[in-house]
């Protein structure tokens, strides 16, 4: 999952960063509102995390300008307005949830992980799941027939995206593209050494090869 | 205050009643002055040709009858005369059986002397001699058909001048009214602003109106930018205390904490006791309370948006409903109305089982709110220990039961009434009666 981050605060930001990036998010930081006008509308992210207070361009026009683009991503709004009005000028404006600082970062966390599942039609689940395996994102382990399987922060990030695009054919690019943030290196023997150790830990047929393709999630099977 | 209209219609009525009665006065009263003057030269006449009437006869002086004129001689006539020698008195026959009272002085008696059958004489004395005698004739006229037909002039001019008094008020009443129309529509558009069904007064108005409904409207807009910019700040300053707030909460929860609980216990305590203490008081100063005259809350238009957020944040599939009468509008600052009604509806949503409305309506010249759930509501004896929590600040306690801080402070601001009911719903009903703006 790769979401972008506006944020201005650089205390702040560094903080949800470094946790963003322990619960297996890619993260991308920004802190001018200009630089994430621009940058969010183009780049393939899962989800946006907008601050309002930003340099730049205030990020409800922000905000305005990529919903008036056509942009779709699920954006959570992070403030410190938190009045009434404010709230709702920020729904109207597009926001998909709306967080008043300060705030736990479990909070952010569980509200995320509630954004990802609905935007991929997985609404009203407290735990993922999918085509027989269920993943607990906070402990980053997968459960599959009552059986715990430990998972390491690459194959749960892998997992989880496999996950929430059940039945879809991901190509290499693609899962590259949101697994990994803009600036690191990308390998797709790397991810090719993932896929095989999370058939290795789950079954063969949990993730399906289409040659030329991509890959296919298909689950343990109804 | 009196009304202006009364006053001018008060004042207007009062001069023409006193001015229309003096001038008529004195006009009848130089008019009855003239005329005795005139009447005067008549008697005086009339005592001269009686003079020459006087002859020498057989047995001394006597009256020429033949020269008096017949009114003398018909009884009760209204001309009398009455001639006193030294020895002995005429009377005119006219006179009867009644009695001419000789006048004290000569020339026109101011007063008028009785006569008979009711009638008031105006009498003329004049003493002469002749015929080497002293005597004095005194002449009569009857005045009262004309103090009659000053009676009646009285009256005709009392219905004259009444009836022209009631056409001036009329026509004063309409000048005034039309006059102060301008005056009349300013005061209504106040009313209407009161009520929150207009933002500022309309600016076409006379040129003496002019500075006024400038002024007012200037300071309409002066204390709408005041508010708007006092929230503004107030929004920057919570920006900029509550984002460290939320790098210290952050790093309160961090792992580098996890081995010293009792530290990490007491950070996050205290920060707790921040972010409550900063939420409150930055909430208060945010109230318009009843600082706007203009401000109003558009039912139909803002009520769509709300329930769409609290859709939005509490997404276990809850009935929302609202229910209000059609155009209701009311008179309050819209943000203020807003944050009650979020947090009322926020908290029974956290509440509810599966359904949560509210209703508002016109109570006479208040307004009535009802919020209602049907959650596990509150035992009726436990309702006033929560709406008294949280009476100081430092007692407060987000989170938990209602959170009725901010709400509270809206209702108080604004004078109403905040009483916690059973609802029909099965819940808890939060009703909350708002007297109506003055």
């Amino acid at each position: 999952m790769r979401l972008l981050l506006v944020e201005d605060h650089v205390p702040l930001a560094d903080e949800l960063l470094a946790a963003l990036g322990r619960q297996g998010y890619a993260v991308d930081w920004l802190a001018d509102g200009r630089d994430a006008a621009h940058q969010g509308a183009t780049e393939p992210y899962d989800l946006i995390v907008l601050d309002l207070g930003l340099p730049g361009k205030p990020g409800l026009d922000v905000l305005r300008e990529w919903r008036a683009g056509g942009l779709a991503t699920p954006v959570l709004v992070l403030t410190a307005r938190g009045s009434w009005a404010e709230r709702i000028e920020g729904l109207k404006a597009g926001a998909d949830d709306y967080l008043t600082k300060p705030f736990h970062p479990e909070e952010l966390a569980l509200r995320i992980q509630a954004l990802l599942r609905r935007a991929h039609g997985l609404a009203n689940q407290p735990q993922l799941e999918a085509a027989g395996l269920q993943l607990d994102e906070s402990r980053q382990c997968v459960t599959r027939d009552g059986e715990q399987i430990e998972l390491t922060s690459a194959e749960f990030r892998l997992l989880r995206y496999f996950m929430l695009h059940p039945g879809q054919i991901l190509s290499k690019s693609q899962l590259a593209d949101h697994l990994y943030d803009g600036e690191s290196e990308r390998d797709s023997n790397v991810l090719e050494v993932h896929v095989n150790r999370l058939r290795g830990k789950l079954g063969r047929e949990v993730i399906e090869t289409r040659r030329g393709q991509g890959y296919r999630y298909a689950g343990v099977g109804a | 205050m009196k009304s202006i209209q009364r006053r001018l219609s008060l004042g207007l009525v009062g001069t023409l009643v006193v001015v229309g009665l003096v001038l008529a006065q004195s006009s009848l009263w130089l008019f009855d002055h003239s005329l005795r003057r005139y009447l005067q030269e008549d008697l005086k006449d009339e005592t001269q040709t009686l003079l020459t009437a006087l002859v020498r006869g057989q047995n001394g002086v006597q009256l020429d009858e033949r020269r008096l004129d017949p009114t003398f001689q018909r009884p009760f006539s209204g001309h009398y005369f009455r001639i006193d020698f030294a020895d002995q008195v005429w009377r005119s026959r006219s006179l009867w059986d009644r009695n001419l009272q000789q006048p004290a002085a000569t020339g026109l008696q101011t007063g008028l002397g009785d006569g008979p059958r009711g009638q008031r004489l105006l009498v003329y004395r004049a003493d002469y001699q002749r015929f080497g005698q002293q005597f004095s004739i005194s002449v009569a006229q009857d005045y009262t058909p004309i103090l009659e037909s000053f009676r009646r002039l009285q009256w005709l001019g009392l219905g004259l001048g009444g009836g022209a008094l009631l056409l001036i008020l009329l026509a004063q009443r309409y000048t005034v009214r039309s006059a102060l129309r301008p005056l009349e529509r300013v005061r209504e558009q106040i009313a209407q602003l009161q009520q929150g069904r207009r933002s500022e007064l309309d600016s076409q108005v006379p040129q003496e109106l002019e500075p006024l409904v400038g002024q007012i409207n200037h300071l309409l807009a002066h204390t709408e930018d005041t508010l708007k910019r006092s929230r503004n700040a107030l929004g920057n300053l919570g920006h900029a205390l509550k984002t460290p707030l939320a790098v210290l909460v952050s790093l309160s929860e961090g792992e580098d904490l996890r081995d010293r609980p009792e530290l990490q216990a007491t950070l996050r305590e205290q920060l707790r006791q921040i972010q409550q203490r900063l939420e409150r008081e930055l909430g208060r100063a945010r109230l318009a309370g009843e600082a706007l005259p203009g401000a109003h809350f558009d039912c139909a238009a803002e009520l769509p948006g709300l329930f769409a957020t609290l859709g939005m944040i509490h997404r276990h599939g809850l009935k929302l409903e609202w229910q209000a009468e059609p155009g209701l509008c009311l008179p309050w600052d819209r943000e203020d109305l807003l944050e009650l009604l979020g947090n009322l509806l926020d908290n029974a949503c956290k509440w509810a089982d599966a359904e949560v409305h509210l209703s508002l309506a016109q109570e006479g010249e208040g307004y009535r709110l009802w919020v209602d759930d049907d959650g596990p509501g509150i035992a009726p004896e436990r309702r006033d220990e929560v709406l008294g929590r949280g009476t100081r600040l430092d007692e407060q306690v987000a989170g938990h039961g209602l959170g009725l801080g901010i709400v509270r402070d809206i209702v108080e601001a604004w004078g109403g009434r905040l009483s916690l009911e059973d609802s029909p719903l099965g819940g808890l009903r939060v009703a909350v009666s708002l007297p109506g703006r003055r």
